[in-house]
C-alpha cells in the first residue's frame, strides 16, 4: 500500500466493495466500543483517512503483546488496521536487520517529524542502562532520540505503561514505565499482561478514524476499553451477589461456575475489558476458564501478595508478630501492675508509720 | 503504594499491633491489681459456678428497673448481635480472619448480612442521636461515649458502601472501610470498647468475690 | 483430552441479559412501525453468559429471508422469526466472528446496493459495452 493512500483507496484496490468497507466499518466501530450509530460517522474518516508511520520498540519486554497482536488468524477485519498502518520498524516483524533496521527508523523519523506515531513495548531498565541496548544504544537513549519528534506514544503492555514484570520487587534492573522517562507527549497505556488485541487495534483505529488520541483515565489509559472493572461486567457476578463462592478449584461450586473471590480473583479492583472483548478472538477470558483474574492490568499486581489471597485478605498477617505484641502488652501490664502495688505497699506502709 | 496497598499493609500491621499490645496491657495490669488478700474464710469450695451465675445474671436487668430501660435494654442486644453477625459470617470477613488466624468457618448469604448490617446501624444511628438530644444521657455523656460509637458505625456505613459499589471507585472503597476498622482497632484499647474485654471476666471475678462470702450477687 | 471430559461442569450462570434485550427490541420494531427510523443493538456490548446468546438466538428464531453476503469474509443476514428484526453475523475470511448486530429496521442497510458500488459497476459495464461494441464491429468487418 503506497503511503499516500488513504485508507479507503487502499481498499478499494483491494477488491473490497462499499459494503465490505461498511462491514469493515461496523466491526471497527463495535471494537472501539462506539455505538452502531458511529459507523457512517467512522466509514467518512476512515475512507480518507492517511497511513502513519509506526515506530514499534522493543526493550525489556517478553514480546507477549506483539505475540498477542499478531497470533490472531490473518486476514481479521482488524488485521487490515494493522496492515493500514505503516510499520516502519519493528524487531520481530521486520525483514531488515542490523545497521539497515536502525537506518528504517531514523528514515521514518526524518520522513515524518511530528507525524509518526511510537510504539514502546517493554519496560526500560535506567538503574543501569547497559542492562538493555539495541546496536549499542541503551534503551532510555533510544526511547528519548525517537520520542522527541513523536506525534504521540502508545505504551503497549504493563511493562511499558507500569513497569510490569521486570519492576516487581526487588526491581533488580531499575525497570520504570515510559512515562517516567518521557514527559513532554501525549502517552496512551494499553496495559495487561499482554493486552486484549483487539484492545491494540482499537486505538490504532481511534487514532486513524480521529486522528486524536482517545478518552484516558487517571492511569493514561482509554476510558473505551479500561473504563469499567471486570467485577462489573463479569458474568457470574450474581454469584458474587448471592455469595455462592468456589472454595477450590474442583469443588461443586467451580464445576457449577460460581464467584472465584475466595479463589483471590482481582476483578473487583481491576479495569480491563477482558469480560467483554474477552481473548482469543471472543472465546472466552480466565474467569470463565475457571480461574481468578491476576489483575494483570493494574500497576504493581506482581507485588499485591499472592494470586490466590482474596482481596479482602490482608497483605499482612504475621502470627509470630502478633504473639511478639501479646508478650509485650503482657509484659507491659505486669510491669505497670507490680509498679503500682510497689506504690501501694509503700503508701500503706508511710501511713502505718504515721499512725503507730 | 496505593490507598489500598496502605490499609491492607502497613496500616493493618500496626493497627492489630497497637490493638494486641493495647488489650494484653489492660487485661494483664487489671489481672494483677487484686485486692488485699481475703483472710476470712470461704463459705464454698469453689467460686466458679457463682462467677458463671452472675455473668448469666447480670445479662438481664434488675426486675425493678426493667420498664424504665427495655429500650436500651433490648436495642443494645440486638445491635450487638446484628453487628457480631455482620462482621462474623460475611463471606469477604471470614477470609480476612482466615488470613491472619489461618482458619475460616462456613459464611451466610450476603442478603441476611445486608439485612443484619442495616438493622444494626438504624439501631446505633438512634442511640447516638438520642444519646446527643436526651438531656440526661447528654449531661452525662463525655467525648469517650461519642467516640466509641461513631467508630463503630463508620466501618458499618463503609462496609455497606463497600459491599454495594456505592460512592467511588471499588478499590477506593475497600480500602476506606479497611481504614475505618483499623480506626476501631487503634481505639479500641483505650476507651469504652474494652468492654468487650473486660465485661465478662468483670462479672465473674464480682461473682466469684461475693460468692465466696456465701452472698448472691 | 479425554481425562477433562470426565470432569463434570454444569454453568449455572445468568446475567439476566436476555430479557431487558427482549423489550429493546419490541420497543425499536415499534418505532419502526409508526414510521421512525430503525435500531441497531451491538450485541457484543453486552455481557452475555454462556448459552444466553443461543437463548436469544432460540427465542428470536429464523424468518423466510436470509441474505448472503461475501466481503472480507462470509456474513449472513437472517431475517428473525419477527419481521422487521434482523441477526446480522460479521465473519472474517476464517470464519471467526468479528462482530454480531441486531438491527430492527424495515431493511438493513448492507443489503442496499451502495452507491459507490453501483458507479463502480456503471464504469465496468461501460467498459464491458464498449468491448462489445467493438467485437460486434469487427466481427461485421470479419
Amino acid at each position: 500500500m503506497r503511503k499516500d493512500q488513504t485508507l479507503g483507496e487502499y481498499l478499494h484496490a483491494q477488491g473490497v466493495s462499499r459494503r465490505g468497507f461498511l462491514k469493515f466499518c461496523s466491526a471497527i466501530a463495535s471494537l472501539m466500543a462506539l455505538p452502531p450509530s458511529a459507523v457512517s460517522q467512522v466509514a467518512e474518516a476512515l475512507a480518507v483517512a492517511r497511513r502513519p508511520s509506526v515506530i514499534w520498540l522493543s526493550f525489556q519486554e517478553c514480546t507477549g503483546c506483539t505475540e498477542s497482536l499478531t497470533r490472531s488468524h490473518a486476514p481479521t477485519v482488524e488485521s487490515l488496521i494493522f496492515d493500514a498502518i505503516s510499520l516502519d520498524y519493528h524487531h520481530t516483524l521486520q525483514a531488515a536487520a542490523g545497521e539497515g533496521a536502525e537506518a528504517a527508523r531514523m528514515a521514518a523519523m526524518q520522513e515524518s517529524p511530528g507525524e509518526y506515531l511510537l510504539v514502546v513495548e517493554g519496560s526500560i531498565p535506567i538503574g543501569n542502562p547497559g542492562y538493555s541496548t539495541i546496536a549499542g544504544m541503551s534503551n532510555v537513549d533510544m526511547l528519548m532520540e525517537t520520542a522527541a519528534n513523536a506525534a504521540a506514544i502508545i505504551a503497549v503492555g504493563t511493562c511499558a505503561s507500569f513497569g510490569g514484570i521486570p519492576h516487581a520487587s526487588p526491581n533488580p534492573t531499575g525497570a520504570v514505565p515510559v512515562s517516567e522517562i518521557v514527559s513532554n507527549k501525549p502517552i496512551i497505556n494499553i496495559s495487561g499482561c499482554p493486552p486484549i488485541p483487539v484492545v491494540i487495534t482499537g486505538v490504532l483505529a481511534h487514532y486513524l478514524t480521529f486522528g486524536t488520541i482517545p478518552d484516558l483515565d487517571a492511569l493514561g489509559r482509554p476510558l473505551a476499553f479500561f473504563g469499567q472493572n471486570i467485577h462489573d461486567r463479569c458474568y457470574r457476578r450474581p454469584f458474587y451477589e448471592r455469595g455462592q463462592f468456589a472454595h477450590t478449584f474442583d469443588d461443586e461450586g467451580a464445576r457449577k461456575g460460581w464467584c472465584l473471590y475466595e479463589l483471590g480473583c482481582k476483578g473487583p479492583t481491576t479495569y480491563n475489558a477482558c469480560a467483554t472483548l474477552k481473548w482469543n478472538e471472543g472465546t472466552s477470558f480466565p474467569i470463565g476458564s475457571g480461574h481468578g483474574c491476576l489483575g494483570c492490568s493494574e500497576p504493581n499486581f506482581w507485588d499485591k501478595g499472592s494470586f490466590y489471597t482474596p482481596i479482602s485478605a490482608g497483605l499482612w498477617g504475621s502470627r509470630e508478630a502478633l504473639i511478639g505484641a501479646a508478650a509485650a502488652g503482657a509484659a507491659l501490664g505486669i510491669g505497670s501492675a507490680l509498679a503500682a502495688r510497689a506504690s501501694k505497699k509503700k503508701a500503706q506502709a508511710e501511713e502505718e508509720a504515721k499512725s503507730s | 503504594m496505593t490507598l489500598l496497598d496502605f490499609a491492607r499493609g502497613p496500616a493493618l500491621q500496626w493497627s492489630l499491633i497497637i490493638l494486641v499490645i493495647g488489650v494484653m496491657w489492660r487485661i494483664a495490669g487489671a489481672l494483677l491489681i487484686m485486692a488485699k488478700k481475703d483472710l476470712s474464710k470461704p463459705r464454698r469450695k469453689t467460686a466458679v459456678r457463682d462467677g458463671l451465675t452472675t455473668i448469666a445474671t447480670r445479662s438481664l436487668p434488675e426486675h425493678q428497673f426493667e420498664k424504665k430501660i427495655r429500650l436500651q435494654h433490648y436495642s443494645g442486644y440486638t445491635w450487638h448481635i446484628t453487628l457480631f453477625i455482620s462482621v462474623l459470617f460475611f463471606a469477604p470477613h471470614i477470609l480476612f480472619f482466615e488470613s491472619i488466624l489461618g482458619f475460616g468457618w462456613p459464611h451466610l448469604p450476603n442478603d441476611v448480612i445486608l439485612v443484619t448490617a442495616a438493622i444494626a446501624l438504624a439501631i446505633l444511628l438512634a442511640l447516638v442521636i438520642r444519646r446527643a438530644s436526651h438531656p440526661v444521657q447528654r449531661l452525662i455523656s463525655n467525648a469517650d461515649d461519642y467516640i466509641s460509637v461513631v467508630v463503630v458505625i463508620v466501618p458499618l456505613v463503609t462496609g455497606i458502601l463497600a459491599s454495594a459499589h456505592i460512592g467511588a471507585r471499588y478499590e477506593t472503597l475497600l480500602a476506606i472501610h479497611l481504614l475505618t476498622v483499623e480506626a476501631l482497632f487503634v481505639w479500641f484499647p483505650f476507651g469504652k470498647l474494652m468492654h468487650a474485654a473486660l465485661t465478662f471476666p468483670s462479672r465473674f471475678q464480682a461473682g466469684a468475690a461475693f460468692g465466696r462470702k456465701g452472698v448472691k450477687a | 483430552m479425554s481425562s477433562l471430559d470426565v470432569i463434570a461442569v454444569k454453568v449455572e450462570a445468568a446475567t439476566g441479559n436476555v430479557e431487558p434485550l427482549l423489550h429493546e427490541i419490541h420497543h425499536a420494531l415499534k418505532r419502526v412501525a409508526d414510521g421512525k427510523e430503525g435500531t441497531v443493538i451491538d450485541l457484543r456490548s453486552l455481557p452475555l453468559a454462556p448459552g444466553e446468546e443461543e437463548q436469544i438466538e432460540a427465542v428470536l428464531g429464523e424468518g423466510e429471508l436470509r441474505a448472503e453476503l461475501d466481503a472480507l469474509g462470509p456474513t449472513v443476514v437472517q431475517e428473525t422469526s419477527y419481521p422487521g428484526v434482523w441477526l446480522v453475523t460479521h465473519r472474517n475470511t476464517e470464519l471467526v466472528v468479528v462482530a454480531r448486530f441486531i438491527e430492527v429496521t424495515r431493511m438493513p442497510e448492507l443489503l442496499n446496493a451502495q452507491r459507490a458500488d453501483i458507479q463502480c459497476g456503471i464504469t465496468r459495464l461501460e467498459t464491458e459495452l464498449a468491448r462489445c461494441s467493438e467485437e460486434t464491429a469487427r466481427c461485421h468487418e470479419e
